[in-house]
């Protein structure tokens, strides 16, 4: 019992302060009457009923309190609507920011693969090895529950069954092994999974369908398991649908078909030459599920022994030295695999981003609270004075900054609702469709309210703490000095200051750094008229051509189609002019001297291009020739050695100033012998990368890639030859597909709408980065001229002119824009640099960005200009009062 | 007073219907309004102490109950105890409330008189 009445005692001190007040004793008194009563009567059930009843009466108290701080913080906004309004939108940005890049970036990165049981299990090996590799990753049966191969981004050109006449349709979709969706975890909607024990080679092909296909192409029909598709003219049947959203592994890219590897080379392209069989050809992903307490660590220290073991064992493969890894691990199961040591690269980026935006935001916050709690001095005194608590006074002011926190989380939420809207109908132009989830979900309206609440609470309070600090007397009495807090060189309305300049000045740089950058990397000028140019891609092999047949369409093509009036050249590339090349086109070369002793070694972007093609871009020769139709009809199976031609970095980089006309290069597998040089083309990602052209071979033909063979055929301008060349085409074979046509400017339109948006969202972000800061600015100057009111009444009175009192308050804010500029220029060129050092994406765009002068002195003059104005503003407004009356008001 | 100033009280909290009722007979403290309850329920109905001084706060707060400055004769004071009686609106709800339970009373024995025949 004495136990029991000891912790009634401590919760009855636990009551808020008012209640205890005037309830306190009451509460203590009758507690001590009955407690022996309940003993007695109820024993052991009595007192915890009794302990029980007094804690949640602790609790609702406070409840009711925080309900009416609520509501009297809902009155103090509304009776202050310019406060409240400015707040509102200060932190409706800056959580709307938030939330959009949390939904689209953070989400993305750690959002599950759909419908994959294993998903939290799945790796994957960063390259593509031979299928012959994976079967031996698969023996490690006491590290891998199991190891499917498989090949993404796979064109399918589709005729559905009993649809005779209709055009085929090009589907994207995936090759995998048949334990494929065993490993990931994926059970079929309907029908059944490709299973190894079902599916073996030579069996009749089959393939699985995603629930996207089968709802919109076969509009969901009942009996779709069972039909045959025709894929690339040859037949195969649906034998399961896969479950709800699963888009294949990698679902960046969607893939709607999932054909097993064990298909005819006729049906997939791809699986010609036995690829399955040989053991050096590199061609598909392993998709790995680790046992059981496996990590990734020992996972990827296995494969990589296991790997170089097979590396060495193979007389074909090039001897390698080097002891780098070669394998590295991507977390499979994930939207987006990313390697590890990236993804904290790429987290750290949104945190920082994240974490920077809503500083500041909550600093305007912090700001404005400071500068109202400063006015209501008085009032705070007063009712200190009639019993409210020191605690009580504290949580009411958080009450406010907690509601215009919350409120500002509705706004930022509807603001983030918005502009996923607008990113959900944003498209990437790539050759396999991309697309990326955008819709903001409950995760995201439950990161808001944490993100509101948690910033309500932590900026809100060392202001309320601030307004309640010290000595109150003298605030009540009337006429008396009011006592000031002393110029602090570090008090927190400088620091405040200063970290408000601060952070403004980093964000508006970097977001600075990567607009300028981007926006000139990324521009692009032809030579000629854009529009005067057509691309169309053509895939003849998916229509069901041999390649012989294939190499003797593309042989006649171009001299069929320059028959069409005003058309007046015709070229032929396995990608679209100016296209973006990722790390993944990029390939190992050494120069050799005269004696065939290796010199230099690069690596250089990779471009496959037909005859005439510079010529067609108004694109004349440094040196040497083009590529003409002869060297299209070379064998690439490195009996031969190829011609080609190197951009002018590319001709640098391995010859220095002398002649590379006649160099000779090899890789790997091919020797080549330079036979020209061009300017640098921009491809709009990089101002001098070094890029080889190689001509189009029997190979290219054979197997065209994802997006097809693209023919580029320029008129005259105000000539429309498209119907000519679509009847030209038909002549040649009317079942021949013709898909992607757009004219070249379209192209780059559209080929640059990602670093656009990209432009525009960075821009979108510096400019809320300013609206931020000018209210934040404004917030902490208001602030500081109230708090010294009074102090510049006395010195106009005791004769201090205007000018003198608005320099004395400018000269101080102009110390600290300065402190705060010169660390925000540090802080951004430190940001800058990391963010190089980590990501090469990054690195023109910065390269450019931080030298362009207009940005590195207009933004911190622009930021320290508004800051000025609105130290200004306020001072004027200060000095212009009468002196008595700004004595006299307190 | 308006019908609707009490009306809204009406259902009331059953916690608040005994701390009022047993402030029907006059002047009472918190000590008394316990016991009262607890004797004229038969022990059925405790209010816990923290429960009762947090229904008298509301109470008092909805201006159903006041704090009494009037004592009762010297030898039944109790010094250390605070007294509480009903208000005016007070009154009228809890005659409201009576009201209300005494319908219901009745309702309830005419459809069980209907239930037994």
């Amino acid at each position: 019992m004495n136990f029991a009445w000891m912790l009634y005692r401590r919760l009855a001190e636990a009551f808020p302060h008012e209640f205890k007040l005037v309830y306190g004793r009451d509460v203590m008194q009758l507690g001590e009457d009955v407690v022996e009563d309940i003993a007695k009567r109820h024993g052991a059930a009595g007192l915890i009923r009794l302990i029980a009843d007094i804690a949640i009466r602790v609790l609702l108290e406070y409840l009711s309190e925080m309900r009416r701080d609520m509501r009297y913080a809902w009155r103090g906004l509304i009776k202050s609507p310019g406060f409240a309004l400015v707040g509102i939108i200060s932190m409706g940005l800056g959580m709307g920011l938030t939330t959009v890049v949390f939904n689209s970036k953070w989400q993305v990165i750690s959002r599950d693969l759909p419908a994959a049981a294993n998903a939290r299990r799945l790796v994957m090996p960063e390259k593509p090895v031979s299928y012959y590799y994976i079967e031996q990753y698969r023996d490690q049966k006491s590290l891998f529950t199991g190891v499917a191969a498989f090949q993404t981004g796979i064109p399918f050109n589709v005729t559905f069954q009993g649809d005779g006449n209709a055009r085929p349709e090009r589907v994207f979709g995936q090759l995998v092994s048949a334990d494929y969706f065993s490993v990931l975890g994926v059970q079929p909607q309907r029908g059944r999974m490709l299973s190894p024990g079902l599916d073996k080679p030579g069996d009749a092909p089959e393939v699985v369908i995603s629930d996207r296909f089968w709802r919109n192409r076969l509009n969901s029909s009942s009996d779709a398991v069972g039909q045959t598709l025709r894929l690339n003219g040859q037949p195969a049947t649906i034998v399961g649908i896969t479950p709800k959203n699963f888009n294949g592994a990698l679902s960046l890219n969607p893939s709607e078909l999932f054909v097993p590897v064990t298909a005819p080379a006729a049906l997939a392209p791809e699986l010609g030459n036995e690829v399955v069989h040989q053991r050096n050809a590199k061609e598909f992903l392993a998709m790995i599920c680790l046992a059981p307490g496996v990590t990734t660590e020992s996972a990827e220290a296995a494969l990589d022994a296991i790997t170089r073991h097979l590396d060495e064992q193979d007389p074909s493969a090039p001897v390698r030295a080097d002891q780098s890894r070669r394998v590295t691990l991507l977390s499979a199961g994930s939207m987006v695999p990313l390697p590890r040591k990236l993804k904290r690269v790429v987290v750290g980026f949104y945190v920082a981003l994240m974490g920077l935006i809503m500083i500041i935001a909550c600093m305007n916050l912090a700001n404005m609270l400071l500068a109202r709690g400063a006015n209501r001095r008085r009032e705070w005194a007063i009712r200190l004075a009639v019993g409210a608590s020191r605690f009580r006074l504290v949580r009411q002011m958080m009450s406010e900054g907690i509601l215009l926190s919350l409120l500002g989380g509705i706004a930022g939420f509807a603001l983030a609702y918005f502009i996923s809207m607008l990113g959900s109908q944003f498209m990437l132009p790539t050759a396999v469709p991309m697309e990326s989830d955008y819709t903001l979900d409950w995760s995201a309206a439950v990161f808001v309210f944490a993100l509101a609440v948690v910033s309500g609470i932590a900026f809100s309070l060392a202001p309320a703490l601030r307004a309640t600090k010290g000595d109150m007397t003298p605030a009540l009495k009337e006429g008396s000095v009011l006592q000031l807090p002393g110029y602090l060189r570090f008090g927190l309305r400088n620091l405040l200051m200063v970290a408000q300049v601060t952070g403004s000045l980093m964000l508006l740089l970097i977001t600075g750094f990567l607009v300028m950058g981007i926006s000139q990397v990324s521009s692009i000028q032809t030579k000629f008229d854009a529009h005067t140019m057509y691309l169309l891609s053509i895939d003849p092999v998916r229509d069901g051509y041999v390649p012989e047949k294939a190499q003797a369409l593309f042989e006649k093509l171009p001299e069929q189609l320059k028959t069409v009036g005003a058309v007046r050249s015709v070229a032929l590339a396995a990608q679209a002019p100016f296209a973006i090349k990722d790390e993944d086109g990029t390939i190992q070369l050494t120069a050799e001297d005269s004696r065939g002793a290796s010199r230099v070694q690069i690596s250089a972007v990779e471009e496959t291009v037909g005859a005439g093609y510079f010529a067609a871009l108004s694109e004349p020769m440094l040196a040497g020739r083009e590529f003409v139709e002869l060297d299209q009809r070379t064998s690439a199976d490195g009996s031969k050695t190829l011609p080609v031609v190197l951009n002018e970095s590319a001709a640098r980089g391995f010859f220095g100033n002398g002649n590379a006309i006649g160099g000779r290069l090899r890789d790997d597998q091919q020797s080549y012998q330079v036979v020209g040089v061009v300017h640098d083309l921009r491809n709009g990602i990089g101002i001098s990368q070094s890029v080889i052209y190689l001509p189009l071979t029997q190979r290219n033909f054979a197997r065209p890639p994802a997006d097809g063979m693209t023919i580029m055929v320029r008129s005259d301008a105000g000539t429309d030859v498209l119907s000519g060349i679509r009847r030209e085409i038909a002549f040649l074979d009317p079942n021949l597909t013709i898909f992607n046509v757009r004219t070249l400017s379209d192209h780059l339109e559209l080929s640059r709408s990602a670093e656009r948006f990209a432009v525009n969202t960075y821009g979108g972000i510096g400019v809320f980065g300013l609206v931020l800061a000018a209210i934040g600015l404004a917030g902490v100057t208001s602030y500081a001229v109230a708090q010294r009111r009074k102090e510049i009444g006395v010195r106009m009175a005791l004769g201090a002119r205007k000018g003198q009192v608005l320099g004395l308050v400018l000269r101080e804010g102009a110390a600290l824009v300065c402190a705060g500029t010169v660390l925000g220029l540090l802080g951004a060129f430190g940001a800058a640099k990391l963010l190089s050092a980590v990501t090469n994406i990054l690195v023109d765009a910065f390269k450019v960005g931080t030298a362009d002068p207009r940005l590195l002195v207009g933004a911190p003059l622009l930021l320290a200009t508004l800051a000025m104005l609105a130290c200004y503003l306020p001072a004027r407004r200060a000095a212009q009062i009468d002196p008595l009356t700004a004595i006299r008001e307190e | 007073m308006t019908d609707t100033d009490y009306q809204r009280f009406i259902p009331l909290k059953a916690h608040w219907f005994h701390i009022m009722l047993s402030l029907a007979g006059g002047e009472q403290h918190g000590y008394g309004i316990m016991q009262e309850v607890l004797n004229r329920t038969t022990g059925k109905v405790r209010l816990w102490p923290a429960t009762l001084y947090g229904s008298i706060k509301r109470l008092i707060e909805a201006e159903l109950i006041e704090e009494s400055d009037e004592r009762p004769a010297p030898e039944l004071d109790d010094a250390r105890r605070r007294y509480y009686r009903l208000t005016k609106l007070g009154s009228c709800v809890l005659d409201a409330e009576c009201d209300r339970l005494q319908e219901l009373v009745r309702t309830i024995r005419v459809k069980q008189a209907m239930v037994t025949e």
